[in-house]
């Protein structure tokens, strides 16, 4: 192979890498945006996973217990009449209604008793809810939803 | 004159112009950094029970938000606080705004044993009654 045939292939090459090298740097002007939309990329990502999703909401007035005047500082409270009463407690791990009927039900009974009320004579009643410490308290507003469906008027006793 | 297109035609290599990319991602940032701060207090700490029945949002007036969540830890509008702080604080902003309504976000899993004392707290406090907060189902 010739000597100065093969130097004249290398400079040729040496030339067209150092001209594309040229057209790179020409073209790439200003910073590298990509790592910075990695990043921002990755941060929305992490808003969108972690926003929590909450429906609409609204809320169920109750009046708060009444404290008797003349007590010695006991927890009884005494409500205006006609009062229904609901006694709530567990039971094997499920909700019992005490005091609505003079028996204890589970308390999907009593919603449906609730429900199926005469609207025109339940309109107005009070039902006062008690519950067990243990008692959770989405059990309690459900029976406050049924009762508000019910036009009835809820307080915490 | 600018150029609209997407692709930038500027030297020999051709390649995809960001700029409008990252205006909407820093925008959708944005609005993720203010709902995040405006929801503090609907944080996944607590989760709401659902209800059929309710009363949509009608007063002008700033409700005071008691939060409770199944712990027990209590809250002010967002401002978590301890349980013998709670009564003074109630009822200084009931009597700064006595018309404020007050709504109580508890935890679906909270015990009523929990619930309770802060009733009886706000019912010493001269508060007729509350709004319990609820997620709309229908």
């Amino acid at each position: 192979m010739n000597p100065l045939q093969s130097k004249t292939d290398t400079d040729s090459k040496s030339r067209a890498l150092n001209q594309r090298n040229v057209l790179t740097r020409t073209a790439r002007f200003g910073p590298n945006m990509t790592p910075m939309v990695d990043v921002t990329l990755v941060i929305l990502i992490f808003f969108m996973a972690s926003a929590t999703i909450a429906g609409p909401e609204w809320f169920l007035r109750a009046d708060l217990p009444e404290i008797e005047e003349q007590s010695d500082q006991s927890s009884t409270f005494a409500l205006p009449t006609p009062i229904l009463s609901a006694d709530l407690l567990i039971r094997d791990n499920q909700v019992f209604v005490n005091g609505f009927g003079n028996e204890t039900l589970p308390i999907e009974t009593v919603i449906q008793r609730i429900a199926a009320m005469d609207p025109t004579l339940s309109n107005g009643l009070i039902l006062g809810i008690r519950a067990k410490d243990d008692v959770p308290y989405s059990a309690i507003v459900s029976l406050h939803d049924a009762a508000s469906r019910a036009k009835m008027r809820v307080a915490f006793r | 004159m600018r150029n609209r297109s997407i692709i930038s035609s500027n030297g020999a290599g051709a390649r995809i112009n960001v700029t409008p990319m990252i205006d909407v991602v820093m925008v959708l940032i944005v609005f993720y950094l203010l709902v995040g701060q405006l929801a503090l207090d609907r944080k996944a700490s607590i989760t709401i029970p659902g209800s059929s029945s309710g009363l949509e949002e009608q007063q002008t007036l700033d409700p005071i938000i008691v939060g409770i969540t199944s712990d027990g830890i209590l809250s002010i509008n967002g401002v978590t606080l301890d349980q013998s702080l709670f009564i003074p604080e109630i009822e200084n902003m009931h009597a700064r705004s006595p018309g404020t309504p007050i709504r109580l976000r508890a935890d679906r899993d909270a015990p009523f044993g929990v619930i309770r004392p802060i009733m009886h707290a706000m019912r010493d406090a001269n508060i007729p009654r509350v709004e319990l907060v609820t997620e709309q189902r229908r």
